[in-house]
């Protein structure tokens, strides 16, 4: 071996790293083409199959969507002579804002802004005996999670506290703030998946109400009242839990002057991943 | 009106000096001094060879625009293309029609094509963190109507950017070659002289 070999050996190496061997201009030219004709194919297949490009909707050939925030929707639901309530609102994507306080005769108001006229939420009212049953849906939550269109609304929603409600809020991804306020609650579920969930039951003077509530990822914030005869059972997942002023009993946290011979308020609570923040006002 | 040689020579030394390298300004000067020697001896009157040749301003141009576009040919840069048209059109007004305006309309079209690729290339990685971060749930991000079919289709977005970009060069490179052709076409219809090809 002459010395100048290694070197010989060497410009070769950096030859061949210079010029990526077997990479040329012919071979990048080919994997893009074949790259964005899969890609398009795949993508605009998605929006074929979950029925975006289908006739009649706004925006046919664009995978984008196309309009800003519309002008807010506002659906109104009357009590239709009822005297209880059962209202269910389900969202894939977006945030769900709940107050009390409603006009006369309505059982519920909400106001939805949407960035397309067709992520407008489907609703389904039916009246039973004397129960209005109200279903507000996220239409994205109705398909496959990230292969759905999603639909990133914001809802506005408020409820009577003439009648007696069960309250069933779903969140998909997104915040929710519920409060309570003066809602007649009979039973209260609420289930996000992802993102911060915040409850005040502060004002609450209703009767007697179960509550189930579950977070998947995100922060859980939930107030109650004070004077109310409340237990709150906790599981915790991945998180802290911080309860000041309440008082553990049996591995739940009661309200102060908790007697559970009186009427309970029983609040079932899962936390996933996040922190639970438990006040008391 | 001029009055010799000498002076047909010397106006030709004037315009054609820092443009053309010493030994190919000889060659050329040597070839016209070799042109008036023999036109001479033949026994024609220097008037008659003055307007044979025509006048040393145009010819003067004629050389300097041929050695232009010679020199893009050899040397491909956009300020040698640029020497070049400049040069023809120095050669006729009309060239401002058959040479200026097709140039401009063909680097405007480069242009287009190279900003539309840059735009694809940068708005689909951009797109595909948008569409990342709506499949997440942060819906400040929703731009697209479906965040999976967003996911696809700005990668082909991308792929169509950098596919334009690279076009685009070899576009630019077929260009410049043709626009050297045309150019010696266009010198040589309009001069009549012997251009290479």
């Amino acid at each position: 071996m002459t010395p100048d070999q290694p070197e010989e050996e060497k410009k070769y190496c950096l030859h061949g790293i210079l010029t990526l061997s077997g990479i040329n201009p012919t071979r990048v030219i080919l994997w893009l083409v074949a790259i964005a004709i899969v890609s398009f194919a795949i993508g605009f297949g998605i929006l074929a199959v979950s029925g975006v490009f289908s006739p009649g909707t706004s925006h046919p050939n664009s995978p984008f969507i196309q309009t800003a925030w519309v002008t807010p929707n506002t659906i109104d639901i009357p009590l239709d002579g009822a005297v209880s309530g059962n209202i269910s609102v389900i969202m894939g994507a977006g945030k769900v804002a709940l107050d009390s306080g409603t006009p006369e005769n309505m059982l519920m108001e909400a106001t939805v802004f949407s960035k397309a006229p067709e992520w407008q939420p489907t609703l389904s009212s039916a009246l039973e005996d004397t129960t209005k049953t109200v279903t507000l849906t996220d239409k994205g939550h109705t398909g496959k999670a990230w292969f759905a269109v999603h639909s990133p609304n914001s809802w506005d929603i408020r409820v009577t506290d003439r009648v007696p409600v069960v309250l069933n809020v779903k969140v998909g991804a997104g915040d929710c703030k519920m409060n309570a306020g003066s809602i007649n609650l009979t039973y209260l579920t609420v289930h996000s998946g992802a993102g911060d969930t915040e409850i005040d039951l502060g004002r609450y003077h209703g009767g007697r109400f179960d509550a189930a509530i579950t977070s998947g990822i995100g922060d859980l914030t939930l107030k109650v009242p004070r004077s109310g005869n409340t237990r709150i059972t906790v599981h915790q997942g991945v998180g802290e839990t911080s309860g000041f002023g309440f008082t553990l009993n049996n591995g739940a946290y009661v309200t102060p002057g908790f007697d559970p011979a009186l009427p309970v308020n029983e609040i079932a609570v899962k936390q996933g991943v996040g922190s639970f923040i438990l006040e008391m006002v | 009106m001029l009055q010799n040689e000498q002076e047909y020579i010397r106006i030709l030394t004037d315009r054609l000096s820092g443009m053309l390298p010493k030994e190919d300004l000889e060659d050329i000067l040597s070839d016209y001094r070799e042109h008036f020697r023999i036109g001479k001896a033949e026994g024609r009157a220097e008037d008659e060879l003055f307007r044979s040749l025509g006048s040393p301003d145009d010819v003067a141009k004629e050389i300097r625009a041929t050695h232009l576009v010679k020199k893009a040919e050899e040397t491909r840069s956009c300020r040698n293309i640029v020497h070049a048209v400049v040069a023809t059109l120095g050669l006729g007004l009309f060239n401002l029609v058959f040479v200026l305006v097709p140039f401009i309309i063909l680097i405007v079209l480069l242009l287009v094509v190279f900003l539309v690729g840059i735009a694809f290339s940068v708005f689909g990685p951009v797109a595909f963190v948008f569409a990342f971060l709506q499949m997440l749930g942060f819906s400040s991000f929703a731009i697209w109507l479906s965040p999976a079919a967003g996911i696809f289709i700005s990668i082909g977005l991308t792929a169509v950017g950098l596919l334009l970009v690279i076009g685009d060069l070899y576009l630019a490179r077929f260009f410049y070659h043709q626009g050297i052709r045309y150019l010696k076409w266009n010198i040589h219809l309009i001069t009549g002289a012997v251009c290479e090809r």
